[in-house]
């Protein structure tokens, strides 16, 4: 029970990029949808207010998740704040750069 | 037993089956462990299946809505615990599901979301004002069965289905950090509670009395309960197994519940979107009106009002102004700008809680003799009971510390 708390204590205070993880592969994951949205978009295989209405939300959940960064100013809060200036309609390519450059950072993380 | 009144029955099951909760676990767990969690699905679904066929049978043999029984079994005061801790359980699930309507309207329209959540709560109220329970439940249900492109969508894509059938075996996929292996024994208990909402047995009994079902309606019940929730969790792996197949390899782990939607989209184009939407749309839709619907039951049952939906509103007057009530509440917790994902993630947790407590007393009463007579459980319904009862107290024991520790599945 004692070490249960002890976690529970940890898992609320931890601070550093193992505690930025949980954010980081957040923001991976919605630019990786994004660029998916746009993809599929590209094909006409989607209506216009579905994608306008996700890439506001995933940009949204990108946003929420760099201001809860414990290390904003880190390799993977630049990139989450080129996420948040890239243009709604950027190319799948492009977004998916960004994409592997914070999975990279998360593996690393991940492994360290 | 009326083949027509079957079919429509187990038709509404399947399409009343999945709610916002399945949909967004369902495209995580797919996103994240593949195939190895459609075995929990698959062990939920017969839980859900053997207690929604006893809350049925209670209905129809004893008469007695959960509630009622709660009270005689667990005495006033655990009762009345019970009965607060479901509401707020149902509360924020159906507060979850008015914000799923909200997005999926603003999916459609691209038109603000707070406005959507106004306009699609304002049409539900109506619709339970204005339709009798039976139609409710079945144009909600039928409408629902929109979802099917789901099972469709995983069919167009060639999934692998070997793996796909080897996802029912009981399993803990090797090689998973400890971080990994909490992730997920939580999504597992998610799951558990997703498919075994508590809402769902006070709805399916309290519509078992409206209907004045009687023993002659057991085997439309079985039926109903085993085919049609059997076909409607095959709805939620077919969302597990296209997440799994079209989101893990471009890093996708969804994080909206628009994302389901191009599962459909992939394959099916624009025509799919807009049917995948339609179909979530009302599947959720009918669940939040079966989460207040079963608020509005549960308080007037255990308050011995007059209630239920076959009395015009005015003839039931306090179980009117629940239900308008604590519709009205789940839109301000709405408009209050929380984010309906959160939601669901609280929704869940609450239900695991409830889960034990809720079918505690439905399991001694479906047991009991002296209540059910001839129609009381067998040797193979009791063992298949109390496995489900030591299933979810584990599950909810276990609920609160896998939540802080792996911050909501998040890792």
């Amino acid at each position: 029970m004692r070490f249960l708390l002890l976690l529970l204590l940890l898992a609320g205070c931890s601070k550093g990029p193992q505690a930025d993880l949980q954010y980081i592969s957040e923001a991976r994951s919605c630019a990786a949808e994004w660029a998916l949205v746009n993809q599929e978009a590209a094909h006409g295989k989607l209506t216009d207010a579905y994608v306008e209405t996700m890439r506001k939300a995933l940009r949204q959940q990108i946003g929420t998740a760099k201001a809860a960064l414990t290390v904003p100013e880190s390799a993977y809060g630049r990139e989450m704040a080129a996420l948040l200036s890239t243009p709604g309609d950027a190319s799948p390519r492009e977004l998916r750069v960004h994409v592997d450059r914070l999975r990279q950072i998360e593996d690393s993380l991940e492994s360290a | 037993m009326n083949p027509l009144e079957l079919t429509l029955g187990i038709m509404t099951a399947v399409g009343g089956f999945v709610d916002i909760s399945e949909l967004v676990f369902a495209a995580k767990a797919g996103s994240k462990f593949g195939y190895a969690l459609i075995w929990v699905f698959a062990i939920a679904t017969v839980g859900i299946m053997v207690f929604g066929e006893m809350s049925g049978r209670v209905a129809a043999v004893a008469k007695q809505p959960v509630f009622n029984l709660m009270r005689h079994r667990l005495g006033l005061k655990l009762g009345l615990v019970t009965l607060l801790a479901s509401l707020i359980a149902n509360l924020i699930t159906c507060a979850a599901e008015v914000g799923g309507v909200a997005m999926i309207l603003t999916y459609l329209t691209g038109a603000p979301f707070r406005l959507m959540a106004i306009v699609g709560a304002v049409v539900l109220m109506a619709s339970m004002w204005v339709l009798p329970f039976t139609w409710i439940e079945r144009i909600y249900g039928l409408l629902g069965l929109c979802m099917l492109a789901f099972a469709a969508a995983l069919v167009a894509i060639h999934p692998p289905w070997q793996s796909i059938a080897g996802g029912f075996v009981p399993q803990i996929p090797a090689g998973l950090s400890t971080k990994e292996l909490l992730i997920f024994a939580y999504f597992a208990v998610a799951i558990v509670s997703a498919v075994m909402f508590p809402y769902e047995a006070y709805f399916y009994s309290s519509g078992g009395i409206e209907e004045e079902w009687g023993p002659k309606d057991l085997p439309m019940n079985r039926i109903t309960c085993t085919v049609g929730f059997g076909l409607g969790s095959l709805l939620s792996i077919s969302i597990l197994a296209s997440s799994a197949q079209l989101f893990t390899p471009v890093n996708v782990d969804p994080q909206l519940l628009g994302s389901s939607a191009l599962e459909v989209a992939i394959p099916f184009g624009t025509i799919g979107l807009l049917i995948a939407l339609a179909g979530m749309l009302f599947a959720i839709s009918g669940a939040a009106i079966e989460t207040c619907m079963a608020n509005a039951y549960s308080v007037s049952q255990f308050f011995g009002w007059k209630w239920g939906r076959h009395r015009k509103p005015w003839e039931a007057p306090r179980f009117t102004v629940a239900w308008v009530s604590f519709f009205t509440v789940a839109l301000l917790i709405i408009l209050t700008g929380i984010d309906p994902m959160q939601l669901v993630e609280y929704a869940v947790l609450f239900s695991i809680l409830v889960l034990p407590l809720t079918y505690l007393p439905l399991l001694l009463l479906a047991g009991d003799k002296s209540y059910m007579g001839n129609y009381a459980n067998g040797p193979f319904g009791k063992t298949l009971g109390w496995f489900y009862f030591i299933l979810i107290t584990l599950a909810a024991i276990g609920a609160l510390p896998l939540f802080f520790l792996t911050s909501g599945g998040q890792g």
